[in-house]
């Protein structure tokens, strides 16, 4: 008996671990800054921008799986974060979910203000996409989306300030 | 035998679930517009529509077709339609922005030095009614006009929905508003051209109760714009008992400063990185 309760709290323990450990990874992203016009990409800002879209990506898998808009607050603003929390606000209503594996993106960036606020970046992003109506899956299918993005500075990171899909940029793989 | 087969057959026909009905979608639709989904035949089940800023979920019964509101489809981007009975189909379609209808315009910055090559950029992105990015191309037209009646104007196509220029500020110090027009809509910021650095920073000296007063003509730019009050320059003095440094700020278009002198002194001048000339005195009188 203490054998099998021993094996059940393992197994809870590595289920909570992976659940905490996918929750927390965030994905893989190429940056690529050598086309921005007409400011050139800064050092520090080529590190900071694909670092924090990965957040972004992995806060908003979360946020869009698991119905939680707030988890939008920290990477998203302007019209990206309002369009993602209507769409999370009615998934809630409706009941359903949408879950992505994100296979990553590769970020292209288009234009650089020349003062250095405002980013348009071409994402092709390789995702997985699983519609779910409470626990039963209604929809299964892998995607390469090109994305359009508007990138601003914050106070100490890039926020996605608008995020697009482009047309005929979405295929199954 | 006959009769096994045909029960076999029946069978058949009745584990088969019914084939669910395709959907067909228009591939292009502008946001905001209503529309319809065909099915091949009637179909019951319900019914998802899933956007960027969509999640929609109704029941449908024996319909030929769904009526998708242009409500549900005020944001641009890919979409995607499936109807679920026994089992699921589904399509994909994409929604477009609309018609430019809104700008969004970045001037910076909101102050700029006078008559500097480049000082001031301003970017405008093209949207639709919905805050959608117009990605096709729209002319926006960018116009400067100065306090002082002088205007010009500029047209600029949008380049994946982004039209910027950079703007060489004025001579002469004066507020500037900025705008950029598509269509019916005109968004606008000013932007204030201020004097720029000092220019032939000049001093001259008296004596005042036995103390040496300094103070400059009225600093102006090299376009001769008044340098705005409150600018610091500083007066440096080096004398027998060695060197000091008095900043003061600029008072009604003059900086002035006390000094005690002890022999010979020399004093120099300077207001950022502008040296003004220099002063030789003899000792307090």
């Amino acid at each position: 008996m203490k054998r099998s309760l021993r094996l059940l709290a393992a197994v809870a323990v590595l289920f909570v671990a992976s659940r905490y450990s996918s929750a927390q990874s965030s994905p893989a992203v190429e940056f690529n800054g050598a086309n921005s016009s007409p400011r050139a990409v800064e050092d520090l800002t080529s590190q900071s921008v694909p670092r924090d879209y990965a957040f972004a990506w992995q806060n908003m898998t979360q946020a869009l799986d698991e119905n939680r808009p707030e988890l939008l607050d920290a990477y998203f603003t302007g019209f990206a974060k309002s369009s993602l929390e209507q769409r999370i606000k009615e998934q809630a209503q409706a009941g359903l979910h949408v879950r992505y594996t994100d296979h990553g993106h590769k970020l292209n960036v288009l234009f650089y203000s020349p003062n250095g606020d405002l980013m348009q970046i071409e994402d092709d992003a390789q995702l997985e996409m699983q519609i779910l109506d409470g626990s039963k899956v209604i929809q299964s299918q892998p995607l390469r989306v090109r994305y359009m993005v508007l990138m601003t500075p914050g106070a100490d990171r890039w926020m996605v300030r608008d995020l697009e899909s482009t047309p005929a940029s979405r295929s199954g793989e | 035998m006959r009769t096994v087969i045909t029960w076999l057959l029946c069978s058949l026909v009745t584990a088969m679930p019914a084939a669910a009905a395709e959907l067909h979608a228009p591939k292009d639709i502008a946001a905001g517009t209503d529309f319809s989904i065909t099915l091949d035949g009637s179909s019951q089940g319900t019914f998802y529509l899933i956007g960027p800023a969509t999640a929609k979920k109704h029941a449908v019964e024996n319909a030929s077709e769904i009526s998708v509101p242009g409500t549900d489809i005020e944001k641009a981007g890919n979409y995607q339609a499936i109807l679920c009975s026994s089992e699921c189909v589904s399509t994909d379609f994409y929604v477009h922005a609309a018609e430019p209808d809104r700008l969004s315009l970045l001037v910076h910055p909101s102050r700029v030095p006078v008559a500097t090559t480049n000082a001031i950029s301003a970017v405008a992105i093209a949207l639709d009614r919905f805050h959608n990015m117009v990605f096709s191309r729209a002319d926006v037209n960018f116009s400067v006009n100065s306090n002082n009646g002088s205007s010009a104007s500029h047209a600029q196509p949008t380049n994946r929905g982004i039209a910027w220029i950079r703007l060489t500020s004025a001579a002469k110090a004066s507020s500037t508003k900025i705008s950029a027009s598509v269509g019916e809509t005109t968004e606008t910021r000013v932007v204030e051209q201020v004097a720029s650095e000092a220019c032939h920073l000049h001093i001259k000296s008296s004596w005042q109760a036995n103390r040496l007063v300094v103070e400059t003509d009225p600093v102006r730019d090299c376009s001769g714009n008044n340098v705005p009050d409150g600018t610091v320059v500083s007066f440096t003095k080096t004398d027998a008992s060695g060197k000091t440094t008095v900043d003061a700020p600029i008072k009604k278009g003059i900086a002035k400063a006390e000094m005690p002198v002890v022999g010979h002194a020399r004093i120099s001048v300077a207001s950022g990185v502008v040296l003004g000339n220099e002063l030789n005195v003899g000792g307090a009188r």
